[in-house]
């Protein structure tokens, strides 16, 4: 049998290119979109469900932020889920950008997305003597198969140290 | 209040938003909900980590800056019809409890939306701490309201 995949503690170096993850699927209900909307994105469309149908989107839709804030809540669950071995996670260090983000269809209340990431590159640079970078393509379908959102995230990752290297 | 349509923005033009302060439950509040990570969640495990003190989601911070340019768009009358891409986003420093946020929005560029309700700018998006250092930057496309429909 194959390893399991304890993806959070793993160095950098452990990390393959390639690799992908279908790791959560969620459902926005109304009232999460609106308590949101309210807080982070007062639109209409974001906050009224009566109000959203007299604009362009024909009814309540979530905020991006919201869709982008499940993805990071999915992402630390699936982490938990397979981190064995180091209890703080520190070899996942922050997201430090974001490149090509689109939000692509609405998504709106009982919509179920699925999110996904590929890990596409592993740049040359190290940041502060000890984290490499690795970037990951995520994208996230709906309950119809369309894409709805997607974006490219590098996120640190803690290179191993020398005196382990020579072991 | 005199509305503004796409037509009626410039490139070049500039908003500043009010200043939002991140408390630590605010703090607590979002990653309970949206980023449960120990340097979210507990001050101690935030002065270990890469970020040397309790700090905000990234994502926090950055639901910040869109509660702020709605704001600032609304007082402006502007009818944001909503976000549709970001094309760069950096996150340059932590987001410690207290700090207080403050964005300014420039607009870079307009292009138009054949067939559609709106058309697009592009804005560059900067959010400062009370220190006036930059926390995060970003450049995204926005979708304005180019007749009265809404």
């Amino acid at each position: 049998m194959d390893k399991p995949i304890y993806i959070r503690s793993r160095w950098f170096e452990d990390i393959p290119v390639g690799e992908f993850h279908v790791f959560g699927s969620y459902t926005f209900s109304e009232k999460e979109m609106v308590d949101f909307g309210k807080k982070y994105a007062p639109q209409v469309y974001h906050t009224d469900p009566v109000g959203a149908r007299d604009t362009i989107y024909r009814g309540l839709i979530a905020s991006g932020w919201h869709i982008s804030a499940v993805w990071m809540r999915m992402m630390v669950d699936y982490m938990e889920r397979f981190a064995t071995g180091v209890q703080d996670g520190r070899r996942n260090g922050a997201g430090i950008n974001v490149e090509d983000l689109h939000w692509i269809k609405p998504v709106r209340p009982g919509h179920t997305l699925t999110y996904t990431y590929e890990i596409i590159e592993k740049p040359e640079r190290v940041v502060r003597d000890k984290w490499g970078i690795i970037r990951s393509r995520n994208e996230a379908f709906n309950q119809y198969g369309e894409l709805v959102f997607s974006f490219v995230i590098d996120i640190l990752a803690e290179r191993r140290p020398q005196q382990e290297q020579a072991q | 209040m005199c509305a503004r349509r796409w037509a009626d923005l410039a490139v070049g033009e500039c908003f500043s938003t009010n200043s939002i302060t991140i408390s630590r439950s605010d703090i607590f509040e979002f990653a309970a909900d949206f980023d449960p990570q120990p340097y979210h969640l507990d001050a101690e495990a935030g002065d270990n980590s890469i970020f040397g003190g309790l700090c905000a989601s990234g994502w926090h911070v950055t639901a910040v800056m869109m509660r702020q340019l709605t704001d600032t768009f609304m007082d402006q009358g502007i009818y944001l019809v909503g976000s549709s891409s970001v094309r760069h986003l950096r996150w340059l420093k932590p987001v410690l409890a207290d700090d207080a946020l403050t964005s300014v929005i420039s607009i870079t560029d307009k292009f138009t939306a054949p067939e559609a309700e709106f058309d697009y700018i592009e804005c560059q998006v900067e959010v400062d701490n009370q220190h006036g250092e930059p926390v995060i930057t970003l450049s995204t496309s926005l979708m304005i309201g180019s007749e009265d429909s809404r």
